[in-house]
């Protein structure tokens, strides 16, 4: 079994996408393009981001209608029947999914995604509905390889994140219920677990064959890299023991090994700071950036000092200074970093950047002008940029 | 996926060995860009301490270290204003690059400062109290002033923004004397005229080749205040006028989405039009039965999806 697309043309594709890069930044000639684009043929019907998005809302709406129909015809059958129906139901659009869209060169058009969703939704939820929703192993099992199935065949990337998801909830889950010890070293099972696929996907993402799949590996290393992270993190490890395995801690108390978990919060964002600087791996660097803001939030909500706006204060005054200080620091490429925009990427674009702001700011205005309490106005932008 | 594409586009004679060079620096990784990251760092720290410091003033409203850090403030946002204004190039209907990387973020940070001290003073003094909607409507005007000037589409966001909550506050008041102001404040009547407004004007401005950048900001806010507003307008008042100004505003955005090339316009537009059309039919033919709106779902949708594909030509958007 392999990728349900032509790995040629999918190759194909991602080079007429390059060489398209290439020549809005004046890398190559636009005659060399038109030499790529005769060599380099994809029959593909992949349309723009937007409009993906429009058709996937679209074929949703379709598609609830269809369901709306398979729901009448065997609404009156009983639970079994029912569960069963489901998967039959799933695995038939995976196949209408495949001759009828992927046959006919849809490439992640949208309608594609709409319908894989849907597909994995209704094969999953049958196989968990056999169980009476009660069974978690088969309710997780079922999630991975109905995931994995699909970003392997599909390349799809939101199945690869909820395949990864599934196998920790997996490890999480096989280890909790056989209890005692063995609640305890999760922490350490994952970090044991997740260290190897790390590494093993760096692997895999330089091997020439599975080029195909380089984008869900990518998925996959950060992911692992986060998961890393947080079984270490004291905080979520803390939450989690109180709230899943009934941890009590009395007052001036702590959780077992703390100190570990404390020296990991620490040490992790530090250490994929200082690899990801020295290998220049753009994912480790903005992995850590992402966590060492989650271990500052960590030690600050343990070691409060009670005054969050002073916090945000000078949080704000450190990173505005990092940022400007880094910016010109790198004003000269610095071995080989640079602070310069050397090749687009697709969310780039300064109208998304606009968007944002308005969307995090700007559309507090009118709350502030409205309010007539004390703390109305700006700290309604408080509350946005928490979210951001 | 790429990282042997260089490569091979090199040894079969498509790129030069100086452009295959050049590549190949970026794509096996020996020179990394960390201009996205720098950026969100700016950008979070703007916004953290522009939040930090807002709390900061009403926290300590009325206490002796207020006055201390409102005059910090102001003189910050003086600053941060005297700094990109002293620095800014020469005006231009085009596209101007800012001097400095991080310059966009200090017009940024002075921008919200200033609306944190406005906002301060306002609470603190009342004295605008009364004109609550002129002071909205001058920092509108200065944000507009800003926005062109020093070319910056995010406070030009924050500028129709502003101004929006200008017209949202000057109607509001005449419903309140007549008494129905919450259950009857028809705000999206003005939503709708307000976003038609600003839809002649980015259209004006376009045409007129000034800052022909910033129309997409123009039209993005345009459409969604409009849309918003019909579609409330529509579960609201007299339906028939809604429906027909929806479909209008489909047109519109169709024409926006080709000529801006961005169909984004298109997507409101579908969810708005499709909206308007279930209601119209919901009213009109189907009284009830669901196989009836199973049927309309699939072929509605199904018809739309094979409009896009059949003329894809039609939307296809410049690399």
């Amino acid at each position: 079994m392999s990728s349900a697309y032509n790995e040629t043309l999918v190759y194909n594709l991602e080079v007429i996408k390059q060489s398209k890069r290439w020549v809005k930044h004046d890398f190559i000639e636009k005659p060399q393009l038109e030499n790529i684009l005769a060599e380099y043929t994809a029959p593909f019907y992949h349309p723009n981001f937007l409009i993906r998005i429009l058709l996937f809302v679209a074929t949703l709406i379709a598609l609830s209608g269809a369901t709306g129909f398979f729901a009448l015809l065997v609404a009156d059958m009983g639970k079994e029947t029912i569960s069963i129906a489901c998967i039959v139901y799933g695995v038939v659009s995976f196949f209408i999914l495949e001759k009828l869209f992927i046959g006919n060169n849809h490439y992640k058009s949208g309608i594609t995604e709409a319908i894989l969703y849907h597909s994995c939704g209704f094969t999953i939820g049958g196989l968990a509905g056999m169980s009476d929703f009660d069974n978690v192993h088969i309710i997780l099992w079922s999630c991975l390889i109905g995931f994995s199935f699909s970003s392997f065949r599909y390349l799809d990337l939101l199945c690869t994140l909820a395949a990864i998801c599934s196998f920790a909830g997996i490890l999480f889950f096989e280890f909790y219920t056989i209890g005692g010890i063995f609640q305890q070293i999760i922490p350490f099972v994952f970090i044991a677990a997740f260290t190897p696929v790390y590494f093993l996907v760096k692997k895999l993402k330089q091997r020439f064959d599975l080029r195909l799949w380089r984008n869900n590996l990518l998925i996959v290393e950060s992911i692992s890299l986060l998961f890393i992270y947080a079984a270490g993190n004291y905080m979520v490890v803390r939450e989690l023991s109180v709230s899943m395995m009934n941890l009590e801690i009395a007052e001036g108390g702590d959780i077992p090994f703390a100190f570990i978990f404390y020296g990991l919060t620490a040490f992790i964002p530090l250490a994929y700071l200082y690899f990801g600087i020295v290998n220049k791996d753009i994912v480790l660097l903005r992995v850590s950036l992402i966590v060492l803001a989650f271990s500052a939030f960590t030690f600050k909500y343990y070691f409060s000092l009670g005054h969050p706006e002073i916090t945000l204060t000078l949080a704000g005054i450190v990173l505005i200074g990092t940022a400007i200080v880094l910016m010109r620091y790198l004003k000269t490429m610095r071995n080989g970093f640079t602070r310069e925009n050397i090749l687009s990427e697709k969310w780039g674009s300064m109208n998304v950047e606009a968007f944002v702001i308005s969307q995090t700011m700007g559309g507090n205005q009118p709350n502030a002008e409205h309010t007539d309490m004390p703390g109305g106005g700006t700290s309604g932008g408080g509350g946005a940029s928490s979210d951001f | 996926m790429t990282k042997e594409t260089p490569k091979e586009l090199f040894e079969k004679g498509f790129i030069t060995q100086e452009q295959f060079n050049k590549i190949d620096l970026i794509s096996s990784g020996k020179v990394v860009s960390v201009f996205y990251e720098l950026r969100s760092l700016l950008y979070l720290g703007v916004m953290l301490f522009t939040a930090g410091a807002g709390i900061l003033i009403y926290l300590n409203i009325g206490e002796l270290g207020h006055l201390l850090s409102i005059i910090t403030l102001s003189v910050l946002t003086i600053a941060c204003f005297w700094y990109v204004i002293s620095r800014a190039a020469d005006y231009s209907h085009e596209r101007v690059k800012p001097p400095t990387p991080y310059y966009d973020y200090i017009v940024l940070l002075g921008s919200l400062l200033l609306i944190a001290v406005q906002g301060y003073l306002e609470f603190q003094y009342g004295f605008l109290t009364d004109n609550l909607g002129y002071s909205t409507l001058m920092t509108a005007a200065f944000f507009f002033f800003i926005a062109y000037r020093l070319d910056h589409v995010g406070i030009l966001s924050l500028a129709i923004t502003a101004f929006a909550s200008f017209w949202s506050i000057s109607v509001s008041p005449q419903k309140w004397y007549s008494g129905d102001f919450f259950s009857g404040s028809h705000l999206y009547k003005t939503a709708i005229i307000f976003s038609i407004g600003l839809g002649i004007v980015a259209v004006l401005l376009d045409r007129k080749s000034i800052k022909k950048h910033f129309t997409f900001t123009y039209l993005n806010f345009c459409t969604l205040i409009f849309f918003v507003g019909s579609v409330t307008g529509l579960f609201d008042g007299v339906w028939g006028i809604y429906v027909l100004l929806i479909y209008a505003g489909c047109a519109f955005a169709y024409y926006a989405a080709r000529w801006e090339k961005s169909f984004l316009f298109l997507l409101y537009a579908f969810v708005a039009g499709y909206i308007a059309t279930t209601y119209l039919l919901a009213e009109t033919i189907f009284a009830n039965g669901a196989e009836i709106w199973f049927l309309y779902s699939i072929a509605s949708c199904g018809g739309f999806i094979y409009f896009i594909i059949k003329y894809k030509n039609h939307f296809k958007q410049e690399a």
